[in-house]
């Protein structure tokens, strides 16, 4: 049927054809995440590559070590008035800076936002995947997706290619039914729901100031200047994290961007004194 | 003998050998090294006994841990129970990227931090002693006193350190005796950075931050602390400014210097070693400016430590704090951050029980 076509929907015989090693011809690049591998294996990995044996090939001793470094610093944080999320903006790779006005918060629609860390091609490609699957649903269910199923979406994703060298640290953020909600998913499939998460390799610089300054009643001023700190702290002590700072506040009708500000400029507002 | 067979000891004086007879693979029992390679052989008394000497205490200590050459790597076989111990694996997070033999697995979990203001030198530090993931000593000294007027924070190996210290205690006194005035905080540093130079290389590991006031046997000190203390109670000095007046008075004031035994020595206002840094660095960055007051610096090192021991898993139990002024140092009772995170727990909760009774009456 038409409607069929347009939506991507698959039979059970036509994925099953996708898998055999006969069925050449449609190399699945787009897995039917509904059925969650029940059915069917699902990984779209063409056959006889085999990702996940030459990564162990690779890190063993003598080998060359491909490091998986998240080099990046963003943190997001419930309080009483919503979500705040707050992400550097460097881009490395390696030592060279790629760029200093990087995009890390992807806005998956009006009520969900996700931030990236780790391989800026695998978090781009992912979320956007997600952002899909989450107007699908919108359009399928005639209701919109909750922050627990979204977030659980993208970790069955990263689940799927568990080992193969992906690398992704991603809080998803949003406001539904349950109130204000906060995930952090992980490329080993890693799904958390907290308080407060940061991640990055900047992460621990900006645990200490976030810690330290978080209050549940804090007005959003407070917030929104606790967002800051913790970002501008962590680019002053991490080499990988730096630009500017993007600051989201998640609300109860949407999320609104709060500001963009350069975090040498930060830094030199809060240390005063040192200068 | 019949032991050695059955638990397939190889004699350490097989290296010897090897020019003789080829090198054996693990296991292969070859009879007729053991008769003629043991020192002593089957038919002497039973009573003399075999003490085996583990081959790497021959060595030179600056090639303990070190990559062994080919000829010996043959004759220190898996199976040797008295070298067992070096040939752990190297997935320890601590060995370096070449197959070093690690003795025992190495952790240096802790947390340290040292900041310069205008009332001298705060020096903190957290109390676990870790070994990969057991807290071997939950109430240790990280902060050791030098001399009236050094305090050394040690981060790494917690033997090495300690034995540092002391050699360098030693080497300072002697100094003092022999030319009748205390070495400065720079030249102790110097002193320390280069003892420890000829291990550079080895597994010894000892980040040692050293804390002290220098000056006190020179007339214009007391002139010198006089006007430190007015210029602190005037408004804040820009950091030029302050670093000019400084230079006036080179000789004498807080010193803060890092030394690692990688051969780093850096001089700095603040400082802070180990797994929980970067929690600390945070807070400190935030906070410390030269025009604090005393007790505002202890509140601020206290909650840079609790911040590192809240999330550092390596780090935790109690916090020790030292504060070095021109009359030398002066130590705070040992505060338990037990206390300090269940105080925080209840402001948590009646913050949020708070925010439940605000939410119901609206």
């Amino acid at each position: 049927m038409a409607i069929f076509d347009v939506s991507g929907y698959k039979k059970y015989c036509e994925l099953r054809e996708q898998i055999l090693p006969a069925g050449l011809t449609h190399l699945v690049d787009r897995t039917n995440h509904y059925n969650f591998g029940t059915k069917t294996q699902e990984f779209a990995v063409p056959p006889g590559v085999d990702p996940s044996g030459f990564l162990k090939s690779c890190n063993h001793d003598g080998g060359v070590c491909i490091e998986m470094n998240h080099g990046t610093t963003t943190l997001a944080f419930k309080f009483k008035h919503g979500v705040i999320v707050a992400v550097d903006s460097r881009a490395s790779a390696g030592n060279y800076l790629a760029s200093k006005d990087a995009n890390k918060v992807i806005e998956i629609n009006s009520y969900l936002l996700g931030t990236m860390s780790g391989s800026a091609a695998d978090c781009q490609h992912w979320e956007r995947l997600l952002a899909k699957e989450c107007r699908l649903y919108r359009l399928r269910n005639n209701h919109r997706i909750s922050v627990a199923a979204a977030s659980k979406l993208l970790s069955n994703m990263m689940l799927g290619y568990r080992g193969m060298g992906l690398s992704m640290g991603s809080m998803i953020c949003g406001w539904d039914k349950q109130g204000p909600g906060l995930y952090y998913v992980d490329d080993n499939g890693t799904r958390l729901s907290g308080r407060m998460f940061s991640t990055g390799c900047g992460n621990s610089y900006a645990y200490g100031v976030v810690d330290s300054g978080y209050r549940e009643d804090m007005t959003v001023e407070e917030a929104y200047e606790l967002g800051r700190r913790g970002i501008a702290h962590a680019t002053h002590r991490d080499a990988y994290s730096g630009g500017v700072v993007n600051m989201y506040h998640m609300q109860e009708d949407g999320w609104i961007k709060v500001c963009k500000e350069d975090v040498s400029e930060l830094i030199h507002r809060y240390r005063k004194g040192m200068f | 003998m019949a032991l050695q067979d059955i638990c397939n000891f190889q004699s350490v004086f097989e290296d010897r050998l090897t020019t003789e007879y080829p090198a054996v693979p693990h296991g292969k029992k070859i009879p007729s090294n053991y008769v003629s390679g043991l020192p002593f052989s089957n038919n002497k008394s039973l009573f003399h006994f075999y003490i085996p000497v583990a081959e790497y205490l021959d060595e030179s200590p600056i090639q303990f841990g070190q990559i062994s050459t080919v000829q010996n790597c043959s004759a220190v076989s898996s199976e040797d129970p008295f070298l067992t111990s070096s040939s752990l694996p190297t997935c320890l997070p601590f060995a370096s990227s070449q197959s070093v033999p690690l003795p025992f697995p190495m952790a240096h979990g802790t947390t340290t931090l040292a900041f310069m203001f205008q009332g001298g030198v705060m020096a903190a530090a957290d109390t676990r002693s870790s070994c990969s993931g057991l807290v071997a000593c939950p109430a240790s000294q990280k902060i050791l006193p030098i001399h009236s007027h050094l305090v050394g924070l040690t981060s790494g190996t917690s033997a090495d350190c300690a034995l540092w210290k002391r050699i360098l205690a030693r080497e300072l006194r002697l100094y003092q005796l022999r030319h009748g005035r205390r070495l400065s905080t720079s030249g102790a540093a110097k002193l320390l950075s280069h003892m420890l130079h000829p291990f550079k290389g080895t597994e010894l590991c000892v980040a040692a931050t050293l804390c002290g006031w220098d000056g006190g046997e020179q007339k214009n000190f007391v002139d010198s602390t006089n006007a430190k203390v007015s210029l602190a109670k005037d408004e804040r000095f820009s950091f030029s400014q302050q670093c000019s007046i400084r230079k006036k008075m080179n000789l004498s004031g807080p010193r803060l210097f890092y030394v690692c035994s990688d051969g780093t020595r850096l001089r700095g206002m603040l400082f802070s070693v180990g797994s929980g840094s970067p929690y600390a660095y945070s807070i400190l960055d935030q906070g410390v400016h030269w025009g604090l007051t005393v007790d505002e610096a202890k509140s601020i090192a206290r909650e840079a430590v609790y911040r590192a021991t809240y999330r550092d898993a390596y780090s935790g139990n109690c916090v020790d704090m030292y504060h070095i002024t021109s009359k030398g140092w002066t130590r705070r009772n040992r505060e338990d951050l037990k206390e300090e995170y269940y105080r925080e727990k209840e402001r948590r909760k009646h913050e949020k029980t708070e925010r439940r009774d605000v939410a119901f009456s609206d």
